[in-house]
């Protein structure tokens, strides 16, 4: 049997022995997570439609499927799903200003081995495609800290029903504040752990420091990376806002449900 | 009274840092616009664009694309020929995958071609001076850190910037020592970067070391797991050789990548286990084991998908660009993929199983410090 199989074996073996049924739904749901992404480059693949339009829709069904598949359908994942999506819009626009102006699409030069013998005329708009490619990227992370500030928030407001919006809002913002380093700590050490190879390669070749910084697939990477950041850091008030909003104006409904 | 004066000294500290990181961002931005000197490669700022020719073009897959040739006039800014005027020719396709469209204002490195003396020089463009957009974005990135984080901010950014130094010195201690197998160096490298970010961002405090502790463990069964599993199956059914920007032996570097790129979120699970048990017992001290056992599998639960998710897709998307030059060239999807997507997948499942295994080592590590801390007091 291959590597793969070996691994995602173990790994379902893991999520069921120590997440029970709630582990066999996240590994179902990575799963999901690939069919989506594989389904949405096909679209991305088709010249006459915008790959960013396509991010969008796959963002929504990728966080839906991470949000309300793995956890369920309430108050938290709802708030969470909300700011999740006005990060990515606010994160996309930046982003598409800056791959357009640092034109870091498509292929490099480092990589001119790999794409001898295709054709690149493809009539796909690639600049579109990298903005894709870096709000694909984090939608992982920025899912992450929406529901890990929406979920105590909703907590700290059973406990304290009597909590203003501005203060419910400002512990949020606390919260976010203790995951924010180990987050960004996370996507760094993610995207490093796939940019190694990459850094060797500069340095066997010898590459100066002039060179690798204004090469086309480091800046591609550095704003990659950075973008990944500036993400998560900015899911933390968009969702502290969101949740505090929310939670107030339906807060009365709810206790008489309960 | 002395309350006053602390918060006075707090603002003007706070003012300072204000002024100081304003300073740092207008003095980089001088730097990187007016750094001309210091490359070798001669550096053409294009002041004048024309469209010389514009047609369609079909490939051999069907594919319908747009092709221009632009003449570009640039001004050099550094070397022997500075502020010589520069003639050159650009070829793009509409897509953009492998070239550029360029228009007044670009700065680009070129080769000069030193034939005619007299007349207008001439060249080729080699690549485009990126550095201020990296910048830019670094900074974006630093200022938004700082305002939503704040003192957190600043630590995580200092964190940040510890380890791409360690990072730095690490590969270049590797590429100098040939000897030195790099799962060694990654090996010491993870041990100073697990010590160094927690204690950053996290305190020295009990709550830390538990985590420390959590993450080395965790870290050290992924690499059993992953080498027995690479050895079981003599790495059937990776494609090593799809492997990008490979100079060295590519099962270390993937072994290598598979530990470091994990390791963040192996940290992240640790510290949110750790601070949350503690957390608990300081609440209430008289807590049982069982029970602190118990909600730490129950947190554990919450946070294994939403942290498998963010390796799986940070890794899965770098491949989107390729994937679609494949399929666009007529490759069968089963083929693209495979050809693409097996590294990218193991690393992800690779990260998901340490990630998980380090829920139920964190629980039980947090638990024997906390037990170690009450029978201290």
């Amino acid at each position: 049997m291959s590597v793969l199989v070996w691994f995602a074996i173990i790994l379902f073996i893991l999520m069921v022995v120590i997440g029970g049924q709630k582990g066999a739904r996240s590994f179902i749901a990575l799963f999901f997570n690939f069919v989506i992404l594989i389904i949405s480059i096909l679209f991305m693949a088709d010249p006459n439609i915008d790959p960013i339009i396509v991010t969008l829709i796959a963002t929504t069904i990728l966080s839906c499927v991470n949000l309300f598949y793995i956890n369920e359908i309430n108050i938290k994942t709802k708030t969470a799903f909300i700011s999740t999506m006005a990060t990515i819009i606010a994160l996309l626009l930046f982003i598409i200003f800056m791959t357009e102006s640092a034109m870091i699409q498509g292929f490099s030069e480092e990589q001119i081995e790999e794409i001898k013998g295709f054709s690149v005329y493809l009539g796909v708009d690639f600049v579109k495609i990298a903005a894709s490619v870096i709000i694909m990227s984090t939608i992982g992370a920025i899912t992450d800290v929406a529901i890990s500030i929406s979920s105590p928030m909703r907590e700290i407001y059973r406990h304290n029903p009597d909590l203003s919006r501005r203060s419910l809002y400002q512990s949020g913002v606390s919260i976010g504040k203790d995951i924010l380093g180990t987050s960004t700590n996370t996507l760094f050490f993610a995207f490093f752990g796939g940019y190694m190879a990459l850094l060797i390669w500069f340095m066997d070749l010898n590459y100066s420091f002039g060179e690798i910084v204004n090469s086309k697939i480091f800046s591609a990477e550095m704003v990659t990376i950075l973008a990944a950041g500036i993400g998560v850091a900015l899911v933390i008030p968009i969702t502290s806002w969101v949740t505090a909003y929310v939670l107030i104006k339906s807060g009365v409904k709810e206790e008489v449900e309960e | 009274m002395r309350k006053n004066s602390v918060k006075q000294f707090m603002t003007k500290k706070r003012i300072a840092l204000y002024i100081l990181t304003f300073l740092l961002i207008i003095s980089s931005f001088w730097f990187v616009n007016h750094n001309h000197e210091f490359y070798e490669r001669s550096i053409a700022e294009i002041v004048e664009v024309e469209t010389v020719q514009s047609e369609e073009v079909t490939d051999p897959h069907g594919n319908e694309d747009q092709l221009v040739t632009q003449r570009l006039e640039g001004v050099i800014q550094n070397g022997e020929d500075q502020g010589a005027v520069i003639q050159l020719d650009n070829e793009y396709a509409a897509s953009q995958a492998y070239d550029h469209e360029y228009s007044v204002g670009h700065e680009l490195f070129v080769s000069v071609d030193s034939t005619n003396e007299s007349e207008q020089l001439t060249g080729s463009i080699l690549d485009v001076k990126r550095d201020h957009y990296t910048l830019m974005i670094a900074w974006v990135f630093i200022i938004i850190l700082l305002l939503v984080g704040q003192r957190q901010g600043f630590y995580s950014v200092v964190s940040l910037a510890i380890n791409a130094v360690i990072i730095a010195f690490a590969l270049d201690f590797y590429i100098q020592t040939a000897n030195i197998s790099l799962l060694i160096i990654s090996g010491v490298s993870i041990v100073l970067f697990t010590v160094i970010s927690l204690l950053l961002v996290n305190g020295n405090n009990e709550k830390t070391y538990a985590a420390i502790a959590a993450t080395l463990l965790g870290t050290l069964f992924l690499f059993a797991v992953t080498s027995f599993v690479m050895w079981g199956t003599a790495g059937e059914g990776l494609r090593y050789e799809e492997m990008q920007f490979v100079t060295r032996a590519p099962e270390m570097v993937f072994m290598a990548g598979v530990l470091i790129g994990a390791l963040g979120a192996i940290m992240d699970v640790a510290i949110t286990m750790s601070s949350s048990l503690f957390n608990l017992y300081e609440k209430n001290s008289n807590i049982s084991n069982k029970a602190l056992r118990k909600s730490g599998m129950d947190i554990g639960k919450d946070i294994m998908g939403t942290m498998t998710n963010i390796l799986f897709f940070v890794y899965i998307s770098g491949s989107i660009p390729m994937i679609i030059l494949y399929l666009k060239n007529s490759a069968a999807l089963g083929f693209t993929l495979n050809m693409n997507l097996t590294l990218e997948l193991a690393r992800a499942l690779a990260g998901g199983i340490g990630i998980v295994v380090t829920i139920p080592i964190g629980v039980y590590l947090t638990i024997f410090f906390i037990n170690r801390k009450r029978a201290r007091v």
